[in-house]
């Protein structure tokens, strides 16, 4: 990734600006959601993987601010939410889009999920919030 | 109903937020299948979008609005070597891609 940060250096303009936007492995809530309330069902756990990943990106672009590329200005948080019409269909969106060996609901999630699903209000959906970071880089001279 | 993503904005707003795309040549690593591509390319000047994956990059190219195809340009290929000259964008994006 670091020889990519530098062909993006090279890419960019010399006022350029970088941007990482990326999802973090942070635990993604999924609440049920209706007009009257909304719950918290449970939460997706972070795999040993999903972990490395985070870490191995925050490196590679710390890695590219202390070899003088870019300088860090300014980062936030915020969340990426995905709505769903039922347990079943989160479930297997989750499978699809993150692969079997991505972040999984807890079997005691799950339960809890489909219990508190059951005696929902009837507009409600089930909200899954994937944690975003997004930062700014400034592109220093080469 | 399908599944809603982001249908609160939360991602533009926060690119809006945290850098100026109108009138900018923007890049955009990992682009997909344009879902985040759509959003915002009709603010830049042009956007050149790099995939390396060959269906999602088919997937993009196919459903790119008409009123984009002007602006947009997709490219397979990945960032270790960025076939583009020196200086050519304002901005690059990392899209779910680091």
């Amino acid at each position: 990734m670091v020889h990519a940060l530098g062909e993006i250096h090279r890419t960019l303009s010399p006022s350029g600006v970088l941007i990482d936007l990326r999802p973090l492995a942070n635990g993604a809530p999924v609440e049920i959601v209706s007009a009257r309330e909304t719950l918290t069902a449970g939460r997706f756990e972070q795999t040993p993987q999903d972990i490395r990943l985070d870490e191995a990106a925050d490196a590679a672009i710390a890695e590219a601010g202390s070899v003088e590329r870019f300088s860090h200005e300014r980062e936030a948080r915020f969340p990426f939410n995905y709505y769903f019409d039922s347990p079943s269909e989160l479930e297997d969106w989750a499978r699809e889009d993150w692969g079997e060996d991505a972040a999984t609901l807890s079997e005691e999630a799950r339960a809890r999920m489909r219990a508190a699903w059951a005696v929902a209000d009837g507009d409600a959906r089930l909200r899954l919030s994937m944690p975003m970071f997004i930062a700014r880089w400034r592109r220093l001279p080469a | 109903m399908t599944i809603q993503r982001d249908p609160e904005g939360n991602e533009l707003k926060q690119l809006r937020q945290m850098v100026e795309i109108s009138g900018r040549r923007v890049l955009e690593i990992g682009s997909g299948d344009g879902r985040l591509t759509w959003k915002y390319a009709g603010l830049a000047r042009e956007v050149v979008a790099l995939e390396l994956e060959r269906d999602d990059l088919l997937i993009a190219r196919v459903e790119c609005p008409v009123a984009l195809r002007r602006q947009v340009v997709f490219i397979r290929g990945d960032s270790i070597h960025l076939p583009f000259r020196g200086a050519a964008f304002d901005v690059a994006l990392l899209s779910w891609s680091l």
